[in-house]
C-alpha cells in the first residue's frame, strides 16, 4: 500500500511510538474526488456568473468556495489533538484475525460545551476501517483485526487514521506507527491423537476410558462402541448385545515433543499446537520440548499461552 | 421492501480502506450502502426549500412534480413505498421533458434550462441510493440555488437562499456523520456555523475576485420579463400599468428635475403594420457631424440608472442623453443601447442635455426621412389619412399648427383616458379609435397623432418609455415602476430637429403632472393590483415601510448586484490606490488569510487544554518525568497499580508505597475528602522523592 520511499519518509516524519498525538506535523489533508467535482461545480457557477453578469451567482460560488476553505480547518481540527495509544494485542492463529486495540483520546477543551469529534475511522492496511466514537466520550478503544498469515510476530504496519468530516470534500489522514505487534500462533492441526499422548505404563492415576489395554468391565452396547469389543457369544445366546470395556492407565504428564511428530517443521509445529489445545481442553498436564527449550508440564490458560508462544516463535 | 436501514454495522458501511471505494456502495462487501436517514430527511426538506421559490418563475406543475418526488421519497424513507422501477423512471423522465416542451417556453430559454434542472433534481432524489447519488443530488441542489438568482436577485431572495444553502449543506454534513446516528439538528448546527464562518471570506472574494466581461454573448435569455416590448399594440401599455414591478432606479447627482420633465426615452417605433407599432427596421449609420455634441461649458444633468433586467439591450434616459459608461452606445434615433441584453441589474451613467437638439440640420437624411414617414398601403385607415391631409391644408402646411389642431380636437371633443379601452380591429384601428370609440390610453393617442403627421408628410415616430417616477425620500433616488410606462410622439421640424409632443397631456393632464394615479377613473383604480393600489393610497407607516424597503433594495442593487467590472475598478482604486495584478493578488491573499485566520482562531481557541485538577496535574507531571527515567505508565494503568508496579520494580520503598497509594487514591478519587494546599504540597514532595530515587536508579 505504501511505497518504500514514502514509507522511509514517513518513518522520519512520524517516527514509531506507542503513543502519538496528532498535530499539523503529522496530519495530511487533500481534497477527495468529490471535492474535485465540487470544484468543477464552482467553476461552472463562475462561468454562469460571468456570462449572465449575475453578482449573486458569483456570490453563491464564492460562498461555496469559502465553505470549502473553512472546511479545511474543520477537517484538520477533527483529527488534530487526538492522541492514539496502543493498548495491546491479542494473539491469533495463522489464518485467523489477531486483535490490536488502540485507544483514541480526545484532548480536553475549554468552553461551555465541549465539541466531540465525528466521523473518524482507523484501520490497518488490509483490515476493515473502524469508526471511532468520540462524540460523547472522551476516549474510545477500538479493536482492529488483522489476518495472521505467518506464525511469529505480526507487524501490522502503519495504521491509517482518516476523516472526511464535515463535508466529505476533503480527507484528512495520517499513517501512524504505534509499534504494534501481535503474536500469530501456528495453525493448529488436529490429527488423530497419537499414542504418545497416552502412557504405556500401568501406573499413574488417571484412567483413559478409551484405552484398549486392560479389560475392566462389561456394559450394554451403544452405537459407536468398537465392534471388536462386542461379546458375540452372549449375543448368540439370545441375550442383549454387550461389549467388553478396556482401559489403560494414562501417564498424567504429557510431553509435547517436536522430535516425536512427523512432517516438516511447520507441520510439526502445527501438530504440536493442535495437541496443546486439545490437552488444555481435556485439562491434562502437559509440557513442551522444542529442541533446546523445555517447558515443564503444567495446566491452565497461562501455561497454554506460554507453550503457544514458544511454538509461534520457534526458530524465528 | 426497500426501506432505509436504521442501524448499520459501522465499518462495513464505509467500505474498504481505499478512498476510491467511497464513491459507490461498499463494493464487494455484500452490504448494500444505504444513505443515512439523517441526510435523507434533511435532503427532502432542503429540496422543498430549493424548489419552492421557483414557483414564481416556472410553471407550477414542475414544482408539483418536484414536491411529488419528495413525497415519494419520503414514502420510500418510511418503508411504505418502493423505489421506482426502471420503466417508471423512463416514463417519468420522458413525460417531464415532454411537459417542459409543452409548457411553451422556448427550447433555448433560461426557463427551459431551469425547468430541466429542477426536474433532474427532483427525479434524482427518488432514485437516489448510493453515496454518489446523494452527492449528485446535493450538488444539483447547490446549482438550483444559484440558478434562481438569474431570475431574481433581491435581498429577500438572497437571504432565503442562504437558508436553503445551509439546509443543503446540512444534508452534506449528515452524509459524513456516523451512519448509526440520526441527528439532524447537529448537522444543521454544523452547517449553519460553516456557512456563517465562510461569510467574511465570501465578502473578500466578492470584492477582490477579478470580474470579467461575458465570455460569449448568447446566454439563454429569460423569455418572460415584464416591461416594454419592441412591438406595441395600442392596448399593451395599459396591461403594463397593472404591474408595480420596478423598471429602474435613477440616482441624480444634483436636483431631480420636475416630474413633468421626466420623459424616460427608451424605444422608437417607426413601423406600423396591422395595427401594431414596432421598432423593427435597420437604422442608418451616423453621418459626419450628425452626432450631437454639447456646447463647450454646457452643464448637463448627471445621473446613474440601475436598470432591472429586461432581456433586451435598450436603455432609458432623459432627452438628450449622452452615455458616460463605456459600452453604452447612442443609436441613430438618439436612444441608448447596452452592449448585451440586460439580464441582471445593469448600471450606467448618463449626462442629459435638455436643450441639445436632435437632427437639427435643415434636411433629414433620406433613409431616415423614408423610415419616419412610412405608412402602410392606402387602404389602411383611409378616414384618418383624409382627415390629417385636410387639417394640414387648413394649417397651411405647418406641422406645428397641425399638431395644435389635433391636440385642440382631443381637448374639445369627448375623448377619454382609460386603462380599459374597448378592443380595436387590427385593420383600420386608428379610424375606429379616432372617430368611434374615442377612449384610449397613451398609445392610442400617440399612435393616432404619429399616423396623422405621417399622412400629412411630416416625419414622426412614436416613442416608448416611462414618464415620471417617484422620489424615495429615504435615499433620494427616483423609482420608476412599470405602471409609469408611457408612449408619446416626436415629429421633425426643419432647423429645430425632433420635437416631443405628448397628446396624453391633452386628454389627461394629471397623468403627466402627478402620475398615473391622478389620471385614473374609479373603475380603473379598482382593476389595479392590491400592492399597486397600496402604493398609491398608502398612508403613514405602511408607505414609509415601502420607501424604506425600497431604499434598502436600492443600496443592495447599488453595491451588491451592480458590483460589476467598472464598480470593482472604482472600489479597488480607492482601496489599493493602483490596480495591478500583484496588488489585487496580495490584497486577496491578505484579506482572505485574515478572514480564514479569524475562523481558525475561533476554532482552535477552545482547544487549549482545560485546567486540570491540581492533584491530577501533579500526578501526570510525575508520570511524565518517570517515563523519562525509564518507567512509563501504561495507558490502561490506574495510578494505584502503576505505583504498585514501581514498588515491585524497587523505585518506591515498600514502606513508602502503601501510604503513597492511599494518599493518591484519596485525593484523586474521593471527592468527599476535602484537600488543601497542605495536602498538595505533601503529595508533591512525596512524589519528588520517588522521582529522585528512580533517577538515581536509572543512572546506576
Amino acid at each position: 500500500m505504501l511505497g518504500p520511499r514514502f514509507g522511509r519518509w514517513l518513518d522520519q516524519r512520524i517516527p514509531p511510538a506507542p503513543s502519538i498525538t496528532l498535530s499539523q506535523r503529522n496530519v495530511f489533508i487533500f481534497p477527495t474526488r468529490t471535492g474535485f467535482v465540487f470544484g468543477g461545480l464552482l467553476a461552472l457557477l463562475i462561468l454562469a456568473a460571468i456570462n449572465y453578469q449575475a453578482s449573486l451567482v458569483y456570490g453563491v460560488a464564492f460562498l461555496l468556495g469559502s465553505v470549502f476553505l473553512v472546511t479545511i480547518l474543520y477537517t484538520f481540527r477533527n483529527l488534530s489533538g487526538l492522541t492514539l495509544e496502543l493498548v495491546g494485542s491479542r494473539p491469533g492463529f495463522v489464518g485467523e484475525d489477531v486483535e490490536i486495540s488502540v485507544r483514541v483520546v480526545r484532548p480536553g477543551e475549554r468552553g461551555r460545551r465541549r465539541r466531540g469529534r465525528e466521523g473518524i475511522q482507523v484501520g490497518f492496511p488490509g483490515g476493515i476501517m473502524q469508526w471511532v466514537e468520540l462524540q460523547r466520550r472522551e476516549a474510545d478503544t477500538v479493536r482492529l483485526y488483522v489476518t495472521g498469515r505467518r506464525r511469529g510476530w505480526l507487524d501490522p504496519g502503519r495504521m491509517l487514521v482518516e476523516t472526511y468530516y464535515p463535508l466529505g470534500l476533503l480527507r484528512a489522514w495520517t499513517w501512524v506507527d504505534l509499534d504494534a505487534r501481535a503474536l500469530v500462533y501456528p495453525k493448529p492441526l488436529f490429527a488423530d491423537l497419537p499414542d504418545l499422548m497416552y502412557g504405556r505404563r500401568d501406573e499413574g492415576e488417571l484412567v483413559d476410558p478409551q484405552g484398549s489395554e486392560d479389560f475392566t468391565d462389561i456394559k450394554a452396547y451403544r452405537p459407536g462402541d468398537p465392534i471388536k469389543h462386542i461379546i458375540w457369544r452372549s449375543y448368540a445366546r439370545g441375550e442383549e448385545l454387550m461389549v467388553k470395556r478396556y482401559a489403560s492407565y494414562m501417564e498424567p504428564r504429557l510431553w509435547l515433543d517436536l522430535d516425536q511428530v512427523q512432517g516438516g517443521l511447520e507441520e510439526r509445529l502445527s501438530r504440536l499446537t493442535g495437541m496443546a489445545l486439545t490437552a488444555c481442553r481435556l485439562e491434562r498436564e502437559f509440557g513442551l520440548r522444542l529442541g533446546g527449550t523445555e517447558l515443564a508440564p503444567a495446566t491452565g490458560e497461562a501455561h497454554l499461552e506460554r507453550v503457544l508462544r514458544e511454538l509461534a516463535l520457534h526458530g524465528l | 421492501m426497500a426501506s432505509e436501514g436504521e442501524a448499520m454495522p459501522a465499518g462495513g458501511a464505509r467500505g474498504g480502506l481505499r478512498t476510491g471505494a467511497r464513491g459507490g456502495a461498499a463494493r464487494g462487501r455484500g452490504i448494500a450502502y444505504q444513505i443515512p436517514r439523517n441526510t435523507l430527511a434533511l435532503l427532502m426538506i432542503a429540496q422543498v426549500a430549493v424548489v419552492l421559490p421557483y414557483l414564481l418563475h416556472l410553471s407550477p406543475w414542475l414544482i408539483a412534480v418536484g414536491l411529488f418526488c419528495g413525497y415519494w421519497r419520503s414514502g420510500v424513507y418510511q418503508g411504505r413505498w418502493d423505489y421506482p422501477r426502471r420503466w417508471v423512471k423512463a416514463v417519468l423522465v420522458a413525460a417531464s421533458i415532454g411537459g417542459v416542451a409543452l409548457t411553451g417556453v422556448s427550447a433555448f430559454s433560461l426557463e427551459a434550462a431551469a425547468s430541466l434542472l429542477i426536474l433532474a433534481f427532483a427525479l434524482k432524489l427518488i432514485e437516489m441510493k448510493s453515496r454518489r447519488d446523494a452527492y449528485l443530488v446535493i450538488f444539483l441542489g447547490y446549482f438550483a440555488i444559484a440558478t434562481l438568482f438569474l431570475f431574481d436577485q433581491s435581498i429577500a431572495v438572497a437571504v432565503y437562499q442562504i437558508g436553503a444553502l445551509m439546509l443543503v449543506t446540512a444534508a452534506l454534513v449528515g452524509l459524513n456523520q456516523l451512519v448509526t446516528r440520526v441527528r439532524p439538528l447537529e448537522s444543521l448546527r454544523v452547517s449553519a456555523l460553516l456557512v456563517l464562518q465562510a461569510l467574511p471570506l465570501t465578502v473578500v472574494l466578492f470584492l477582490f475576485f477579478p470580474r470579467v466581461a461575458p465570455l460569449w454573448s448568447v446566454p439563454l435569455p429569460s423569455s418572460s420579463v415584464t416591461g416594454l416590448s419592441d412591438r406595441m399594440k395600442p392596448g399593451d401599455v395599459a396591461e403594463l400599468t397593472r404591474s408595480d414591478e420596478l423598471a429602474f432606479r435613477a440616482v441624480f447627482a444634483g436636483e431631480v428635475p420636475p416630474k413633468r420633465a421626466l420623459y424616460w426615452r427608451g424605444l422608437t417605433y417607426s413601423r406600423f403594420v396591422e395595427g401594431t407599432w414596432s421598432a423593427a427596421g435597420l437604422l442608418p449609420e451616423w453621418g459626419t457631424a450628425e452626432r450631437p455634441a454639447p456646447a463647450a461649458g454646457a452643464s448637463g444633468i448627471d445621473y446613474e440608472v440601475l436598470l432591472e433586467p429586461t432581456s433586451s439591450d435598450w436603455l432609458f434616459g432623459l432627452d438628450l442623453a449622452l452615455p458616460a459608461t463605456p459600452g453604452v452606445t447612442l443609436e441613430r434615433d438618439f436612444r441608448l443601447t447596452a452592449p448585451d441584453p440586460v439580464l441582471s441589474v445593469f448600471r450606467y451613467r448618463v449626462t442629459s442635455y435638455p436643450d441639445l437638439g436632435m437632427d437639427q440640420a435643415p434636411r433629414l437624411p433620406d433613409r431616415l426621412r423614408i423610415r419616419e414617414t412610412w405608412l402602410p398601403d392606402d387602404g389602411d385607415n383611409p378616414r384618418v389619412r383624409a382627415y390629417a391631409r385636410s387639417l394640414m391644408s387648413a394649417a397651411g402646411g405647418d406641422a406645428e399648427a397641425l399638431v395644435a389642431a389635433v391636440v385642440a380636437q382631443i381637448r374639445s371633443e369627448p375623448y377619454f383616458y382609460t386603462l380599459s379601452p374597448p378592443p380595436l380591429q387590427d385593420r383600420n384601428s386608428i379610424d375606429e379609435f379616432w372617430f368611434q370609440t374615442r377612449r384610449g390610453f397613451c398609445t392610442h393617442y400617440a399612435g393616432a397623432l404619429v399616423f396623422m403627421l405621417r399622412a400629412a408628410g411630416v416625419p414622426a415616430r412614436m416613442v416608448g418609455g416611462y414618464q415620471g417616477g417617484e422620489i424615495n425620500p429615504v435615499t433620494g433616488h427616483v423609482m420608476v415602476r412599470q405602471y409609469d410606462a408611457h408612449a408619446w410622439v416626436e415629429y421633425w421640424l426643419a432647423g429645430e430637429g425632433w420635437r416631443r409632443v405628448d397628446p396624453t397631456a391633452a386628454v389627461a393632464p394629471a397623468r403627466i403632472e402627478e402620475g398615473l394615479n391622478a389620471a385614473l377613473s374609479p373603475e380603473d383604480r379598482e382593476s389595479l393590483s392590491a400592492l399597486t393600489a397600496a402604493r398609491f393610497d398608502g398612508v403613514g407607516v405602511f408607505r414609509d415601510l415601502l420607501y424604506w424597503a425600497d431604499s434598502l433594495e436600492h443600496r443592495w442593487n447599488l453595491w451588491v448586484i451592480g458590483y460589476d467590472t467598472h464598480l470593482q475598478a472604482d472600489v479597488l482604486q480607492d482601496l489599493l490606490g493602483e490596480i495591478t495584478p500583484a496588488r489585487v493578488g496580495l490584497a486577496l491573499l491578505l484579506a482572505g488569510g485574515a478572514s480564514l485566520g479569524a475562523v481558525a482562531l475561533v476554532l482552535f481557541w477552545r482547544r487549549r487544554s482545560a485546567p486540570r485538577h491540581p492533584v491530577e496535574g501533579a500526578f501526570q507531571d510525575f508520570c511524565r518525568r518517570l517515563a523519562g527515567a525509564g518507567w512509563p505508565r501504561r495507558p490502561d494503568e490506574a495510578p494505584a497499580s502503576y505505583l504498585r508496579r514501581l514498588e515491585s520494580g524497587g523505585v518506591i520503598g515498600a514502606d513508602q508505597a502503601g501510604a503513597l497509594v492511599a494518599e493518591v487514591d484519596r485525593l484523586l478519587y474521593n471527592p468527599g475528602a476535602g484537600w488543601g494546599r497542605q495536602d498538595l504540597r505533601r503529595l508533591r514532595s512525596q512524589l519528588r522523592r520517588v522521582r529522585l530515587r528512580a533517577a538515581l536508579g536509572a543512572r546506576r
